[in-house]
């Protein structure tokens, strides 16, 4: 029923430019991120009860539960922490310190990686098997060359042509699929809205 | 096991090997290749170039440090360039972790040991003028060498903060945010990440919703970006550009056919263009990292184009197309 009431509202709301309507815009703007914010703690709450009964029945790869919830509950410790704690006075603080040298590095090595992977793949899976397939390699290849200068040094059609390939081709694709994408999220939100699709509420294959 | 099977069966370590190698060579050896900009940057860039102190643009730190290599030269090139003109900016996040690398981004460029940063003025620091009158950005400049601080050498001039710049960083459920911010900025940021009030800062009070904004600059490794579009373009008619990872840039070229996005810069090499065009109009002396990284991008991308050929040479010479399957592979 909240979800009907409020999809309904703020579908309504949309196309009405009255004062009130925007008053009731307006409030619904300014308590969504407080929600949002309570909501973080039930995901937080959520997390740690499944985290926490993987622990204590040492179920499988139940360490990495542990890594999970260390660093969740242990950050927030040391943002508390003054930086002194690191030799100086108004530096920055442990969290500081290990948002810039163990998160970031940890993220992008995991995204550097990627790289060692597409090359290894490339090689073992990437065949002419088929026409569809071999167009498919001829287009990358095209594509690859244009997103570097190198490909310039061919001469400005080499580059060219993969732009063309990105810019019409591509593009059509794209947005065939966009629309389907788009029909579907309409279709599935007016079916939340109206309480025919409920889903999201729990209780799946009950 | 003939010549084409023990080639198909190399051991992936190899392959790691030799991209590891072309990838760290090229910061030894510079190559220096063109880069030829294209028209989604040089799209940006014009926009960014027709501005000026009157004006206001937003750059959302849309994206975490797993896709930073791409990313983060965008906005720095960007930054750069609105600081150069005086184009006020406004600094926000999607993420908690995007506010953080925002804040390494411009700690870099406040950084005046470098040559060709910006010297930052904190918003406590010329209260006394503002105490005095606001009245521009010029006069503002001129009072404050005039109080007796120089510009440090090798710096490109002055970023007073709530006027040249805002950063009002992370808020939680940022589409709302977007959303809120289309009737009211400070609304949805009563202070920056300084604590400093936000309604009281003039870049607030001379653009005081999305309405008054010229473009806002997301930087996304995700389809965050969607979400300025959503609900600031639909809403307001914000205008919006694009800065993505390469393999998230074929999806969002209908959005520049439809005009729904302004232009968009794609990967590390849209970043490399966006710092080329900065060099040729003067506004830096140098090209950044992004550019610097295209060598190492040109010999990784002809390494493994030769892969793909030679994967196929081996896969088709030695007849496998028609047998059913390699033997195991390591």
């Amino acid at each position: 029923m909240i979800a009907l009431v409020g999809g309904v509202i703020m579908i309504i709301q949309y196309f009405v430019p009255h004062r009130i309507s925007q008053d009731v815009f307006n409030y619904y703007t300014s308590w969504g991120p407080i929600v949002a914010t309570f909501a973080l703690i039930l995901g937080v709450g959520s997390v740690t009860r499944v985290h926490m009964y993987k622990i204590r029945m040492k179920s499988t790869n139940w360490a990495y539960s542990l890594a999970v919830i260390l660093p969740m509950f242990l950050m927030p410790v040391f943002a508390l922490l003054p930086g002194s704690l690191l030799g100086g006075t108004d530096g920055p603080g442990f969290f500081d310190f290990m948002y810039s040298r163990v998160q970031i590095p940890i993220q992008a090595t995991m995204f550097s990686m990627l790289a060692f992977y597409i090359a290894s793949a490339a090689f073992r899976a990437f065949r002419a098997k088929s026409l569809l397939a071999t167009v498919l390699l001829v287009a990358a290849v095209f594509v690859m060359l244009a997103q570097v200068p190198i490909g310039d040094l061919a001469g400005r059609w080499l580059p060219n042509t993969g732009q063309w390939i990105l810019r019409f081709p591509n593009l059509a694709a794209k947005r065939a699929i966009e629309l389907g994408v788009g029909f579907g999220m309409l279709a599935t939100s007016l079916k939340i809205i109206f309480g025919v699709e409920r889903g999201w509420l729990g209780g799946a294959g009950e | 096991m003939n010549f084409w099977e023990k080639m198909l069966n190399i051991d992936r370590r190899w392959i790691y090997l030799a991209i590891a190698i072309i990838v760290i060579v090229p910061f030894f050896a510079r190559m220096g290749l063109p880069v030829v900009p294209t028209r989604e940057v040089e799209s940006i860039y014009n926009l960014v170039d027709s501005l000026g102190p009157e004006d206001a643009i937003f750059v959302g730190w849309d994206f975490d440090p797993g896709t930073e290599a791409e990313n983060q030269p965008m906005g720095v090139a960007v930054l750069r360039h609105a600081f150069s003109r005086h184009v006020p900016v406004f600094i926000t996040a999607y993420y908690p972790l995007g506010q953080a690398l925002a804040q390494q981004a411009v700690g870099g460029i406040f950084d005046t040991r470098v040559p060709g940063n910006y010297a930052f003025v904190p918003w406590t620091e010329w209260e006394s003028m503002r105490a005095a009158g606001f009245a521009g950005r010029d006069s503002l400049e001129t009072a404050w060498t005039a109080a007796g601080h120089a510009l440090p050498e090798g710096a490109r001039g002055w970023v007073f903060e709530g006027v040249d710049y805002a950063f009002l960083g992370y808020q939680p459920s940022f589409y709302l945010v977007i959303l809120g911010m289309g009737t009211s900025i400070a609304s949805q940021y009563p202070t920056d990440t300084n604590g400093n009030p936000v309604p009281e800062m003039p870049i607030l009070q001379a653009h005081k919703t999305l309405r008054d904004v010229d473009l806002a600059v997301t930087l996304a490794g995700s389809t965050t970006c969607m979400t300025w579009v959503i609900y600031g373009t639909s809403r307001v008619g914000l205008r919006v550009a694009f800065g993505v990872t390469a393999v998230m840039a074929t999806d969002y070229f209908p959005y520049i056919q439809s005009g729904q996005i302004v232009g968009m810069m794609g990967g590390l090499r849209g970043a490399a263009e966006y710092e080329v065009l900065e060099t040729q109009g003067g506004y830096t002396d140098v090209t950044g990292k992004a550019y610097r990284g295209m060598d190492v991008q040109s010999l990784a991308h002809i390494a493994i184009i030769l892969m793909v050929v030679l994967g196929n040479i081996a896969f088709f010479a030695g007849g496998f197309n028609k047998k059913t399957a390699l033997k195991a592979r390591r």
